[in-house]
C-alpha cells in the first residue's frame, strides 16, 4: 500500500461500529409512517447496543438529513435524545453528498481534539414527503407550495432542468450506449442479490421492529423492499425515458437510516471488536460541473482526488459508487478508464435505493467491511449529489 | 416447622391464638398504653402532613384512630400545598362520605416555621409524633430537639428516612407506597413496641426489621432501579423496554413507577437512598451516571408521549443471559448482604418485595427456585460485568442456607402441640410455591403423626385469601396441558386436607376468601369463618374454569336443595358473606373470637355439635341446568363464561370422585386456551405484560 498522508491523523473510525437500516422502496414500509429523526436516534442506539458500544460514549453527535422532519428545528439534540443520550449535535446536509461530508465532519471534529468519540448518523425518508408554503414575492403567484422530494428532484433552480434530464444529457455528451446500460445494471443487480445470498449484508443491515403509537408492531425492516431480481431480457425492453435512462437504470426513492461512530485513534481500539483493524481519513473533495451535467461530476471528483493525493484507481482495493443512473457508472468507467465489473462489488445504490442522506453512509460501510474481508487497501467512494455536484473520499484500511 | 412472623412483633405464635381462643392485643388496650386511657387520650402529631408520606399516614391512621377519639394534628409549613385536602376523595370512596367526614373532622392542622412549635399544640397532650418532613438530618434533628423540649415523654417515630436510627437518634418506621392503602410498615426496634403492636391491631402490618442503612423494601427498589439503570447503561436498551421485561419477568415496573410517583421526588430518593448504600457498602449500590442525571433532572424515565417509543428491542439469549446477570446478579447480591445482616425474618423480607415492590415472586423465593448454585453463578456472572461490585457486601454463603425451614417455607408454616397442628399461610393469593409449601407442611404434620389441623391465614401478613395468583396461569395460555397438569396438582393437594387427616378446618378469618383459596378450604372437613367475611368465586367475571375442583367439590358435600346457592355463586361471580352461606359452604360463622374458638374445637374433638358432611363419591346428575336470578345476561362474554362453567360443572358432578379430578382439569386448562380467556382480564393482562 502506498504511503499517503492522512487528511485527519487522529481521527480513526472504529471497526464495526457501524450499522444500517435496510432501504425499504417509497412507500412501501412502517418507515413511510414514522418520524425519521425518532427511528434513526432509536435505531442508532440499538445498533451501537448490538455492537456492545455505550452510548453514553459518544460526546457529540453530526446528523445528516436532506427531507424536512417534524421537529427537524431541534435536529441534533432532539436526535440524541431519542438516542437516550443527552448530547449536543450538528444538523448538515447536501443533497446526497450528505453522506460522506457528515462522515468528514465527524472526522474533523474528533481531529480537532474537540471529542474523542463522535457519532454519525444520517437519515432521510422520502415517502410522504412534507410540502413546503413558502411566500415567494418574486414568483407571479407570490406564493410556492413545493413537495421537498418530487418537486426538487424534478428541478434544479439553477438550471431549470430535473435530474432525469440531466442524466439523459450527460449520457449524449458522453455518446453511452444503451446496451452497455442494460448490461451494467444487469451486473448491479447480479453482484446485490450475490452479496445478499452471501451472507455479507449481516455485517452491515440491522432489522428494526417499528412499534405503532400504542406499541404493538407496526412491521418489520428487514428488507431492502422492492428490490427484485431482473433480467437482461426485462431491462432490454423497458421504454426509455431520456437517452440510456429506464425505470430499471435508475434508482428508487427510499427511506432509512445509516450510522457509524469516529473517533481518537486510542478509543477505536477500545470500542472496536477487532482494534488490529485501522481505518483511517485519507482524502475528500467536492467539485462541480457544468449545467446539467450531474452524472460526469462524480468521475471529475475523483480524478481531482486521484490528482491531490498521488493515488491511482489501481491502488484502490474497494471502489464503491452512488450511482442513481446507471449511466453514471458508464460515464466514470469511460472518463476514467476504468472497468465498470470491478466496481461496486456488494451492491449499490442503483439497486438497493436512494433515500439520500444514508446512501453514501450505507456506501461507506459496505466499503470498509469488504475491504475488511480483503485483507485492507485503499477504499475510494463517490457519487453525484443535486446541483451537478460530485463527491469523493479515500480511507484507508490496515 | 419455624418461627412464626407474628412472634417477631411479640403477639406469640398462630396455635397459641387457638388455644388461647382469643387474639393476642384488642387496639383497646393498645390505644390506652399509647395515648392514654379514654378521657385523657393525647394526640398524634405527624409533621410534613401535606407531603406524600405525610398525607397518606395521615389518611391511613386518622380512619383507624377516630373511633378512638385520638385528635391528629396535622402539623406543616404555612403555604405548603395542601396534600390532605386531595386525599378527601379517596377517603369518601373507601369509607362513605358520613365517615369520611369524621375522619376529616378529627384532623387539626397547624403551621408551624420549622422551629417553634405552635403554643396550642400542647393543649391535645402530644403521645406520637410521625415525622415525615423531608430527609435532611440537621433538619430532622432540630425538629426532634424542639419537640422532646416542649414534650418530654413524646414516642418519635421517623417514616422518611433511610438513616439508621442510631444516627437519627429516634424510632424509624418505614411505610410502604402508596401511604394511603399500603398497609406494611418497616420499623426499627430493639424489642417490639406498644405501637408497634397498635399498628398490628389496627389492622397494619408492621414489620420488624434490624438498624441498618435503608429499609428491606428500599434495598429490593431502589437496588432493582440502579441495576436497570445500569443496564441501559452497558445495552442502550432504553428504559421503557427494560422496564417491560423486568415486568414479564419478576414483576416490578421500576422505571414506570418513579414516573408514577413522581419522576422529580422518587429519582431524588432511589439515588440518595443507593448513594448512601453505595458509601456503606460500594459499588454494588453507587448510583450509575445516568441515575446521577435522572437525579439532577428530575425528569420521566419514559419518553414524553410525542416521543412515544418507536423501535422495538429484543433479546437473544446471550442477551437474556446478560440481562439476567444485571438485573438478578446485583439483586441476589444485595439479598446475601440483608440475610448476612439479619435483617428480618426470612418470610418478611420475602414477602416485602411482592406486597411492596410488585415482584411476582419474593427475591427469596426466586433464589431458592435457581438453587445456592445458580443463583452464586449469576452473581458471579455479574461481578464479571462490574467487578468492583464484587470487593463488598457479598455472602455467598448466606445461600447454603436455602435448605432450612426458614428458607423452604417462606409462605407456610406449620406448627402442632402433639394433638393439633395449625398451618398458617402468609400469601394472600395461592400460587406454585405455596402449593409445594403447603404439601411440605401436610409432610411435616403426618410426620409428627398429627391427625387433627387447622388451616388458616397468618393474622399477620395475609389479612384475606383472594384466590389464585393468576399469573402462574400464563404458561397455560398458550397451552393447555400446563393448565391441566396445574390444574391437577393444585387439586391433588387441596385432596390432601381431606384425605390426610381425620379432621380439617378451615379456619377463614379475614376479609375475603375468594376463588382457588375458597375451592382448597372446601376440602377441608369444616369450614369455619368470621361471620363478615366474603365467600367468592369470581372465576366468571375473569373469566376462567376453577381448577381446583370448585365445581364439583362443595356439591358433593351439600344437598341438593343447596344446589342453586352454589350454582348462583359460581355463575354470578358474587361474593356472600359467611353468615350467609352455613349449612351449604360452610359450617359455622360467628366473631372473631367464636369462631377461633369453634376452629379448635372442632380440631380438638372437642364438643362442637357440627355433624362432618361427607362427600359424595358418586357421579350426581341432577345438577340444574340453569338458575334464575342472574344479571347482565345481555353481556355476550359473561353468557360464553357461564355456560362454560355450567358444563365444567355438569361433567365433573357426573363422574365418580376419582374421575372428577381428570375432568375438572380438562375443562380448566382447555378454556384457558380459548379466545374467551385471552380476551379477560388474565388473557389480556399475560398480552401486555408478557408479549413484551
Amino acid at each position: 500500500m502506498k504511503l499517503v498522508e492522512s487528511m485527519f491523523p487522529f481521527a480513526r473510525i472504529p471497526y464495526g461500529t457501524w450499522g444500517s437500516s435496510y432501504f425499504p422502496g417509497w412507500q412501501t414500509s412502517p418507515l413511510a409512517e414514522v418520524n425519521i429523526g425518532q427511528f434513526a436516534g432509536e435505531a442508532m442506539a440499538n445498533i451501537l447496543g448490538k455492537r456492545k458500544v455505550r452510548r453514553k460514549e459518544l460526546e457529540y453527535l453530526v446528523i445528516g438529513s436532506t427531507v424536512p422532519w417534524h421537529w427537524k428545528f431541534w435536529n441534533g439534540p432532539a436526535v440524541a435524545s431519542c438516542m437516550g443520550q443527552r448530547i449536543p449535535g450538528f444538523q448538515m446536509e447536501q443533497a446526497c453528498a450528505t453522506g460522506l461530508s457528515a462522515v468528514i465532519v465527524a472526522g474533523s471534529e474528533v481531529n480537532s481534539k474537540s471529542y474523542d468519540v463522535a457519532g454519525v448518523l444520517t437519515f432521510d425518508r422520502t415517502s410522504d414527503s412534507p410540502v413546503g408554503v413558502f411566500p415567494e414575492r418574486r414568483s407571479y403567484r407570490r406564493t410556492e407550495v413545493i413537495a421537498d422530494v418530487w418537486d426538487n428532484f424534478g428541478f434544479d433552480p439553477s438550471t431549470g432542468s430535473s435530474m432525469l434530464s440531466t442524466a439523459g444529457m450527460t449520457a449524449r455528451k458522453y455518446k453511452i450506449d444503451r446496451a452497455e446500460v442494460d448490461e451494467l445494471t444487469y451486473l448491479r443487480y447480479k453482484q446485490y442479490f450475490d452479496t445478499k445470498k452471501s451472507g455479507f449484508l449481516d455485517k452491515c443491515l440491522f432489522s428494526f421492529d417499528v412499534l405503532n403509537v400504542q406499541g404493538r408492531l407496526l412491521g418489520t425492516i428487514s428488507e431492502d423492499v422492492g428490490v427484485r431480481e431482473i433480467s437482461l431480457q426485462t431491462l432490454r425492453e423497458q421504454r426509455e425515458l431520456d437517452t440510456c435512462i429506464t425505470s430499471g437504470t435508475q434508482t428508487h426513492a427510499a427511506d432509512g437510516m445509516a450510522t457509524l461512530l469516529v473517533s481518537s485513534i486510542e478509543k477505536a481500539k477500545e470500542l472496536s471488536t477487532r482494534p488490529e483493524i485501522n481505518i483511517e481519513f485519507i482524502a475528500k473533495v467536492d467539485i462541480r460541473t457544468g449545467p446539467g451535467l450531474m452524472p460526469e461530476a462524480p468521475g471529475m471528483a475523483v480524478k481531482k482526488l486521484l490528482d491531490r493525493t498521488g493515488l491511482t484507481l489501481n491502488d484502490m482495493a474497494v471502489v464503491k459508487n452512488h450511482n442513481p443512473f446507471a449511466v453514471n457508472d458508464a460515464i466514470f468507467a469511460k472518463t476514467m478508464n476504468y472497468d465498470w465489473a470491478k466496481m461496486n462489488n456488494t451492491g449499490c445504490s442503483l439497486v438497493w435505493g436512494h433515500p439520500q442522506a444514508p446512501t453514501l453512509t450505507r456506501t461507506l460501510i459496505e466499503a470498509l467491511e469488504e475491504a475488511v474481508d480483503l485483507g485492507g487497501g485503499f477504499v475510494l467512494i463517490f457519487g453525484c449529489a443535486a446541483g451537478d455536484v460530485g463527491t469523493a473520499g479515500i480511507f484507508r484500511v490496515s | 416447622m419455624r418461627s412464626s412472623t407474628l412472634q417477631t412483633l411479640g403477639l406469640g405464635s398462630i396455635i397459641e391464638i387457638f388455644q388461647n381462643g382469643k387474639l393476642p392485643v384488642t387496639a383497646g388496650e393498645l390505644v390506652d398504653q399509647v395515648f392514654g386511657k379514654a378521657g385523657n387520650r393525647g394526640a398524634l402529631v405527624i409533621t410534613g402532613a401535606n407531603g406524600i408520606v405525610g398525607a397518606g399516614k395521615t389518611m391511613q391512621l386518622g380512619s383507624r384512630l377516630e373511633p378512638f377519639d385520638i385528635p391528629i394534628i396535622a402539623l406543616d409549613f404555612p403555604g405548603v400545598p395542601d396534600g390532605i385536602a386531595k386525599q378527601y376523595p379517596g377517603l369518601v370512596k373507601a369509607f362513605g362520605k358520613g365517615n369520611a367526614n369524621k375522619v376529616m373532622g378529627n384532623i387539626i392542622k397547624y403551621s408551624y416555621d420549622g422551629k417553634t412549635l405552635p403554643k396550642a399544640l400542647a393543649s391535645h397532650n402530644p403521645k406520637f409524633l410521625l415525622e415525615a418532613i423531608p430527609e435532611i438530618l440537621e433538619i430532622k434533628k432540630d425538629h426532634y430537639k424542639a419537640f422532646r423540649e416542649s414534650f418530654p415523654d413524646i414516642d418519635i417515630w421517623s417514616v422518611t428516612s433511610g438513616f439508621p436510627s442510631s444516627q437519627l437518634g429516634v424510632g424509624i418506621a418505614h411505610p410502604a407506597f402508596p401511604h394511603e392503602v399500603n398497609k406494611i410498615w418497616e420499623i426499627v426496634e430493639s424489642t417490639p413496641s406498644s405501637s408497634s403492636k397498635l399498628l398490628w391491631a389496627l389492622g397494619l402490618i408492621p414489620m420488624q426489621v434490624s438498624d441498618n442503612w435503608a429499609f428491606v423494601l428500599d434495598v429490593f427498589f431502589c437496588g432493582l432501579t440502579g441495576a436497570a439503570a445500569r443496564f441501559n447503561e452497558t445495552t442502550n436498551m432504553p428504559y421503557w423496554k427494560i422496564d417491560k421485561y423486568i415486568r414479564k419477568y419478576f414483576g416490578p415496573n421500576p422505571f414506570r413507577a418513579h414516573d408514577a410517583i413522581g419522576a422529580a421526588g422518587a429519582n431524588f430518593l432511589t439515588w440518595s437512598c443507593l448513594h448512601h448504600l453505595g458509601q456503606h457498602y460500594g459499588e454494588l449500590f453507587t448510583p450509575s451516571d445516568n441515575m446521577n442525571e435522572k437525579k439532577e433532572s428530575g425528569s420521566n424515565w419514559y419518553p414524553l408521549d410525542h416521543f412515544r417509543p418507536m423501535v422495538d428491542w429484543s433479546m437473544n439469549e446471550e442477551e437474556t443471559a446478560e440481562f439476567d446477570a444485571w438485573i438478578l446478579g446485583p439483586l441476589f447480591q444485595m439479598t446475601s448482604l440483608m440475610l448476612h445482616e439479619n435483617r428480618s425474618h426470612l418470610s418478611q423480607m420475602n414477602l416485602i418485595g411482592e406486597l411492596c415492590a410488585q415482584f411476582r415472586k419474593g427475591v427469596l423465593a426466586l433464589i431458592r427456585h435457581y438453587g445456592a448454585d445458580a443463583a452464586r453463578k449469576i452473581v458471579s456472572d455479574y461481578h464479571k460485568l462490574q467487578p468492583e461490585a464484587a470487593k463488598n457486601a457479598w455472602y455467598p454463603k448466606e445461600f447454603d442456607k436455602i435448605g432450612s425451614p426458614e428458607w423452604q417455607q417462606l409462605y407456610v408454616n406449620a406448627e402442632h402441640d402433639g394433638k393439633v397442628g395449625v398451618i398458617s399461610i402468609n400469601r394472600e393469593s395461592y400460587n406454585h410455591d405455596v402449593n409445594a409449601e403447603l404439601n411440605r407442611a401436610i409432610d411435616y404434620l403426618k410426620s409428627a403423626g398429627i391427625e387433627n389441623v387447622i388451616i388458616t391465614g397468618d393474622f399477620h401478613i395475609s389479612t384475606q385469601m383472594v384466590g389464585a395468583d393468576t399469573t402462574d396461569f400464563f404458561p397455560a395460555i398458550e397451552d393447555a396441558n400446563k393448565g391441566i397438569e396445574l390444574s391437577k396438582a393444585w387439586s391433588a393437594t387441596a385432596r390432601r386436607l381431606h384425605t390426610d387427616f381425620k379432621n380439617s378446618v378451615g379456619f377463614i378469618n379475614g376479609k375475603r376468601c375468594l376463588g382457588g383459596f375458597l375451592e382448597l378450604m372446601v376440602h377441608c372437613h369444616y369450614l369455619v369463618a368470621e361471620e363478615n367475611a366474603a365467600l367468592g368465586m369470581p372465576e366468571v367475571t375473569l373469566p376462567v374454569i376453577p381448577g381446583m375442583e370448585g365445581c364439583h367439590w362443595p356439591f358433593r358435600k351439600m344437598q341438593a336443595g343447596n344446589y342453586q346457592n352454589l350454582l348462583k355463586l359460581i355463575l354470578s361471580g358474587k361474593s356472600v358473606k359467611a353468615k350467609d352461606a352455613v349449612g351449604w359452604l360452610i359450617d359455622y360463622a360467628g366473631s372473631t373470637e367464636d369462631s377461633i374458638k369453634m376452629a379448635l374445637k372442632i380440631a380438638s374433638g372437642g364438643d362442637h355439635g357440627i355433624a362432618k358432611r361427607a362427600v359424595n363419591e358418586n357421579p350426581i346428575s341432577d345438577i340444574p341446568n340453569e338458575i334464575a336470578g342472574l344479571e347482565n345476561n345481555e353481556d355476550e362474554i359473561l353468557s360464553q363464561a357461564r355456560k362454560a362453567l355450567l358444563d365444567c360443572i355438569k361433567n365433573s358432578c357426573n363422574a365418580t370422585l376419582s374421575d372428577a379430578i381428570s375432568i375438572q382439569a380438562k375443562h380448566s386448562g382447555e378454556f384457558m386456551t380459548t379466545k374467551l380467556c385471552k380476551k379477560g382480564v388474565i388473557g389480556s393482562t399475560y398480552t401486555k405484560t408478557w408479549q413484551v
